[in-house]
């Protein structure tokens, strides 16, 4: 009764003492909960208060309108540049020459050489050279072959040629008709990695200086130079004389070198019977040679090939990409993974609930409960298994049948059994093995 | 002076000043109710701002049915039990065996014996846990059926809680008593 009274007087108490109880919350926290409620409008939409909506509104509109703004200015430079760009065209006083036998896929270009006019000058800032180049381009691009009159088209529109573009050409060729030809090969094509020569043709000149685009100088009269990155580089050579200097570029387009990757499915194919799939992971390639090893031959992305009888084969690969760059892969010994083979454990422990009956396969067994052999390729198979005495107690001609540990029903002593084995690979070879085994008993 | 059905239809248009004004008008009383919940006055403020934040952003959800003091305090109870519940893995929890009811001389709690700033110290000292299902049962008058779905927990936890609850709070009371009527027997 006395605590029944007790805590009917504690719940009155607090609950009339402090139901209605006001607490003075410190200052701070009004503007602390006015600020958070400020943010929370900010992050609410509502259309008619300033929030991050249309913030977010006006920025995009603003770097919409700055970005068009930019690049409708950053256009006018260009074409400004253009004619000056055909002016210095004349000053060049210097040829480039690369030999044949390199792996180009424009041959005709190979060896020619580039002579130009020389009138000296005392600035030939590379930034003006540029243009010039992509003007040299276009010329060549009426001879050369199709990728590049499409790279020259773009490079004229990013310029702001295109426009009157076939004005421009033809006002070139009215002028420098005479040296047409000898512009045209400083185009080189090529794979990666291009090893090019070059050479400096200028009669005489005190020093000289190659830049070939990838951050790259020589100052040797003749240069060798490998480029290893796709791309496209502007090769300069700048040749300073008294009284001047006068510079030549030439544009080398090196393709990507396509790789030759592929995988043989399954892993552990067993030759002759089984069908293997060929995965390809080549990169960069359009077209493809197989070789399977044995006398045939497949252009197929992903072919598959069934061998007629087991060996081991060399698989190669040759892919080829847009630009005739080649690769090429060979596995040796491709099926050497996949040799037949049969192997015996030393100890098993049979299930002590009763017999399971021996059948297996290489996901139930992992209690080890049956005895049987872990193999591949295996046609013909016959299984014995003795107790110490010599006394047969098991047999199996089925691959998939090992021994549980019973016989006639009971399960067998711990102890060691002796087995023999005697069978037929696939490919006609036969085998005998024989051992002995461990029953245990947990 | 707003009536509060003024304030809510302000509020609801997101008034900034009708805001100010509801604050001032409710956040003692709220606060009164959060403290409850809460371990400190720290604590119980943070509650009382996630409360306000909800009421601001949610006045239009005030139907008229019912009293406005009681959707207020409805809110900043629910506030403090998703506060209990998000800091929960936090806190210490205590075990409180030790705190078994000892029968003391104090028969009864006088109302006026104790100022409701000891009552808030008291509650405050218990268990969180402990101090929701006691302020749910004791104060806000819930069942404890309600109290299980609240916070999630068994009915019989709930019970059991109040009851350690209780003990623990008298226990506390009975020492203070003791306390207080030494230190004025001194004087």
């Amino acid at each position: 009764v006395k605590t029944k009274k007790q805590n009917s007087n504690l719940r009155k108490l607090f609950s009339k003492k402090l139901e209605n109880a006001e607490v003075m919350p410190g200052d701070a926290l009004r503007s602390k909960l006015m600020r958070q409620v400020a943010r929370k409008e900010f992050l609410r939409f509502n259309p008619a208060r300033l929030n991050i909506y249309y913030i977010a509104g006006i920025l995009i509109t603003g770097i919409t309108s700055a970005v068009l703004i930019l690049s409708a200015s950053g256009d006018s430079p260009h074409s400004k540049t253009s004619p000056e760009a055909i002016e210095l065209l004349s000053d060049t006083n210097s040829y480039i020459e690369v030999p044949a036998g390199v792996p180009l896929k424009t041959k005709p270009q190979l060896s020619a050489v580039i002579k130009r006019e020389s009138i000296n000058s005392k600035f030939i800032p590379q930034l003006n050279i540029k243009p010039v180049n992509e003007i040299d381009k276009a010329k060549n691009a009426q001879k050369s072959n199709k990728s590049i009159t499409s790279n020259i088209s773009d490079s004229l529109s990013r310029n702001g040629i295109s426009g009157d573009g076939s004005a421009n050409k033809t006002r070139l060729q009215n002028r420098y008709n005479h040296d047409a030809l000898l512009i045209d090969p400083n185009a080189i094509v090529g794979c990666s990695p291009l090893k090019l020569k070059f050479h400096n043709k200028s009669a005489s000149f005190d020093s000289c200086r190659w830049t070939f685009g990838d951050g790259g100088y020589s100052n040797e009269r003749d240069p060798e130079w490998i480029f290893d990155i796709e791309g496209e580089y502007k090769v300069v050579l700048e040749v300073f004389r008294q009284g001047g200097m006068s510079s030549s570029t030439a544009t080398v387009t090196v393709h990507p070198r396509p790789q030759a990757r592929f995988e043989i499915i399954p892993d552990n194919a067993v030759l002759p019977n089984d069908v293997i799939r060929f995965m390809n992971y080549s990169t960069n390639s359009v077209q493809f040679k197989w070789d399977f090893g044995d006398g045939s031959r497949s252009d197929y992305f992903e072919p598959t090939h069934t061998y007629s009888r087991f060996s081991n084969y060399d698989v190669r690969l040759v892919v080829f990409s847009d630009w005739g760059c080649t690769d090429s892969l060979t596995v040796f010994n491709a099926f050497s993974g996949s040799e037949y083979f049969i192997e015996f454990p030393n100890a098993f422990i049979p299930n002590v609930q009763g017999p399971t009956g021996g059948y297996y396969s290489s996901k139930s067994d992992e209690a080890a409960q049956v005895f049987h052999p872990s193999l591949t390729g295996v046609t013909d198979y016959h299984l014995k298994i003795f107790s110490k005495l010599g006394i047969p107690i098991f047999e199996s001609n089925d691959i998939n049948l090992g021994w549980d540990g019973y016989h006639k029903g009971q399960l067998c002593e711990p102890g060691v059994y002796i087995w023999k084995v005697r069978g037929k690979y696939r490919n006609g070879e036969p085998f005998t093995r024989m051992g002995d085994v461990t029953l245990l008993k947990n | 002076m707003m009536s509060d059905q003024q304030i809510i239809e302000l509020c609801a248009r997101h008034d900034r000043k009708a805001q100010q004004v509801l604050y001032d008008r409710y956040s003692r009383l709220l606060l009164g109710v959060c403290l409850r919940y809460a371990s400190d006055k720290a604590e119980a403020e943070d509650i009382l701002q996630e409360s306000f934040l909800k009421i601001f952003f949610n006045i239009q959800d005030f139907t008229g049915s019912g009293s406005f003091i009681g959707w207020l305090r409805k809110v900043a109870v629910n506030t403090a039990i998703t506060h209990y519940h998000k800091n929960l893995k936090y806190r210490y929890h205590v075990e409180i065996e030790e705190f078994k009811s000892i029968e003391t001389g104090v028969i009864s709690f006088e109302e006026d014996f104790y100022t409701s700033d000891e009552l808030f110290m008291v509650l405050n000292e218990l268990p969180a846990g402990y101090r929701m299902v006691f302020n749910l049962y004791a104060v806000e008058g819930y069942k404890h059926k309600e109290i299980a779905e609240l916070l999630g927990i068994d009915t019989n936890t709930s019970k059991s809680q109040y009851s350690r609850a209780k003990a623990v709070l008298r226990d506390k009371l009975e020492k203070l008593g003791k306390l207080k009527s030494s230190y004025s027997g001194d004087n």
